[in-house]
């Protein structure tokens, strides 16, 4: 009797203990919209060090997958959230794309948060004002910037096409040495039509900036023919891995991928590291992917400092440039001093700084987007 | 009045299954149904028409691979099950439920390593047979449907070889001994006596070919595409649930054209659907 008395005030007790809030604990909940090396770098890199820094912190991160389909799930999650009518939501902190950041403002999900960063002012690109022409200033900070290119087996090509013009005139000539993966199959391929639409369009500015008037697509019938035209002599790959994948096997010998993703690849030993990049005139899109705090984050001071933690040059330089080979999301001037030459060279081995400026465009403007999208499954596909 | 608490404890006990159907099963439905009928909160038909306008393909394609899937499944289930019904052969019964165990992910991922152009079955045939290169088939309609064939073909088999067992030996042995060879018994007799069972084996076979996602994405062609894919594309890329509601709209009526012939198929069989 007495044993089973003291067992229930344990057991009172522990339930009454789990009740008091201890409020220096913090778990800081993260979802990471991405391919799983963004869910490591988070989980591996970034937790340990701010959790040095924070001992009283600790980092749960959640990956939701890569493309916009990651992005989707988190303003799904959000969503539901929010339609709990609960006061503290229990996401703190999001990584998620354009697209994303877009539904997560019309729809009330994320909130602005900037006016308090200080790294905020080191960004010199125009990514953390607009979002495919819709502006999020003051709502997103960049944590970098990733563009795709055009990777090439110098084994078998020697003098690789410079431009979407010669890559036309070079596909003829070798079929089905060129693989993309379409527009289903990932942004990497996506990148490659919106780059096509670019170079035939007569206004791609217009795409590019706004403003949205359908009178701009007028041409886009005979764009997306010649594209139709071009894949007869091209393979449709699985996704970017798929295209990554073919490229090693040398199943093709040219294709668009994700800069990062394929230094990464290189870097572990998974790519023959011969295979080398071009990014062709007039140029193809890059994107960045977005920090951003959900409207009521119960911790939202927390999630505010580990943004300004990643984002300051030196935390920058060591991780997501050294280490993860993306292009910086603040200005190079600012991340070079903790950089070594080597890494410099690495990175901007084959795009040189002034080729990205050239060459490196931004996506167009959601409306068009949608309709780009929606183009090539009617016009290319069909 | 003694009855009626019969039936309302009877009710009581069929109340949580009930629920649990509500909830995850029809309440869902209703709800893809609704949606697959708005636009920006007006009803209308736009959601069909775009469906119908750029995927009309897509839609043909998605039955036809299932249905060409559906009926290798068949034949190989029917052989391999006739064969073990007059003989036992432990590896081929054990191999034939090997891939009722591995997830549809790594069926997708094998297969497309497996048949790549420079893949392994590739790399095996070139070499045999010593020629340069050899067109891959994943990434193509045949790499699609020999995926699909592969993951279906044991839970055909299952209820197949279950049929041809439970049927009473009487028959067979009849038939033996007026001197009918065994490809004549499983035809003549096999296949007729279980037609209700096979025929369970072809609606369950369509409908989870139909409705598969992962093997689609990593086996299949890039265009056209099964219609799973397409919904995805729609959620995914443009946050677009009306189309993705009405293609999934679509699939449901497909499905219930096979739903109801079976139905009145079982309902020949026995006689009519008894209370």
């Amino acid at each position: 009797m007495r044993r089973l008395c003291g067992a229930v005030l344990l057991i009172v007790a522990t339930v009454l203990l789990a009740q008091l809030n201890i409020p220096i604990k913090v778990t800081l909940t993260m979802m990471v919209a991405g391919d799983q090396n963004m869910v490591d770098f988070f989980q591996y890199e970034i937790a340990p060090e701010f959790e040095k820094l924070y001992p009283n912190v600790k980092v749960k991160v959640v990956g939701t997958g890569p493309g916009d389909a990651g992005s989707q799930q988190i303003i799904q999650q959000l969503q539901l959230e929010k339609d709990s009518g609960k006061d503290k939501w229990a996401i703190d902190l999001v990584v998620i794309h354009e697209a994303g950041t877009i539904w997560g403002i019309e729809r009330g999900l994320i909130r602005p948060y900037t006016d308090f960063l200080t790294t905020r002012r080191l960004v010199t690109m125009k990514t953390a004002e607009v979002a495919l022409g819709v502006n999020v200033d003051g709502y997103v900070m960049p944590m970098f910037h990733s563009q795709t290119a055009i990777a090439y087996n110098p084994r078998f090509v020697k003098d690789p096409p410079k431009s979407y013009a010669e890559l036309v005139e070079w596909v003829k000539k070798n079929p089905k040495k060129f693989g993309y993966n379409g527009i289903k199959g990932g942004m990497s391929g996506v990148s490659f039509v919106f780059g096509w639409v670019y170079w035939k369009s007569k206004n791609p500015d217009v795409l590019m900036n706004g403003p949205f008037d359908e009178k701009y697509m007028e041409d886009w019938p005979q764009i997306y023919a010649e594209l139709k035209e071009f894949n007869k002599y091209v393979t449709l790959t699985a996704g970017n891995a798929g295209t990554l994948d073919a490229l090693n096997r040398g199943e093709i010998w040219m294709g668009p991928v994700w800069v990062d993703m394929f230094y990464t690849w290189i870097r572990e030993g998974r790519m023959d590291p011969n295979i080398r990049l071009i990014l062709p005139e007039p140029g193809m899109p890059g994107q960045p992917m977005y920090f951003a705090i959900p409207t009521k984050a119960a911790n939202a001071d927390y999630a505010l400092k580990l943004i300004e933690f990643v984002t300051s040059p030196a935390v920058h330089a060591k991780y997501i440039v050294d280490k993860f080979n993306w292009y910086p999301a603040i200005g190079v001037e600012y991340v070079t001093p903790h950089l070594g030459k080597e890494v410099f060279e690495r990175l901007y081995r084959d795009i040189k700084e002034a080729d990205l400026l050239k060459f490196g465009k931004r996506m167009p403007i959601a409306d068009y987007r949608t309709r780009m999208l929606e183009a090539y499954e009617r016009w290319v596909e069909k | 009045m003694k009855r009626r608490r019969e039936l309302f404890v009877g009710f009581l006990l069929i109340l949580p299954a009930l629920i649990v159907l509500g909830a995850l099963y029809v309440y869902p439905l209703i709800l893809s149904v609704y949606t697959s009928f708005t636009v920006e909160g007006k009803y209308g038909l736009a959601n069909y028409a775009k469906a119908f306008d750029i995927y009309w393909r897509d839609i043909i394609y998605s039955v036809l691979i299932s249905f060409i899937t559906t009926v290798v499944t068949l034949i190989v289930s029917v052989v391999v099950s006739g064969y073990l019904r007059f003989k036992s052969w432990k590896f081929l019964e054990l191999m034939y439920k090997l891939p009722l165990f591995i997830p549809f992910l790594i069926v997708g991922h094998a297969m497309r390593v497996f048949l790549a152009p420079h893949g392994t079955l590739n790399n095996l045939l070139t070499r045999i047979l010593r020629i340069e290169e050899l067109p891959g088939l994943s990434r193509s309609w045949i790499g699609l449907v020999w995926a699909f064939v592969w993951i279906m073909t044991p839970y055909a088999t299952l209820i197949v070889l279950g049929a041809f067992r439970s049927l009473d030996s009487a028959y067979i042995e009849a038939a033996q001994n007026v001197g009918a060879s065994k490809w004549k018994i499983v035809v003549d007799i096999l296949i007729p006596m279980c037609r209700p069972s096979i025929m369970v084996a072809f609606i369950l076979t369509f409908v989870r070919t139909i409705s598969s996602l992962t093997i689609p994405i990593m086996v299949g062609p890039a265009s056209p595409n099964m219609i799973t894919v397409n919904m995805m594309f729609r959620v995914n890329y443009f946050n677009d649930w009306g189309t993705a509601n009405a293609l999934g709209v679509i699939s449901y009526l497909i499905v219930m054209v096979f739903a109801i012939y079976y139905l009145r198929f079982m309902a020949a069989e026995r006689g009519g659907i008894k209370a």
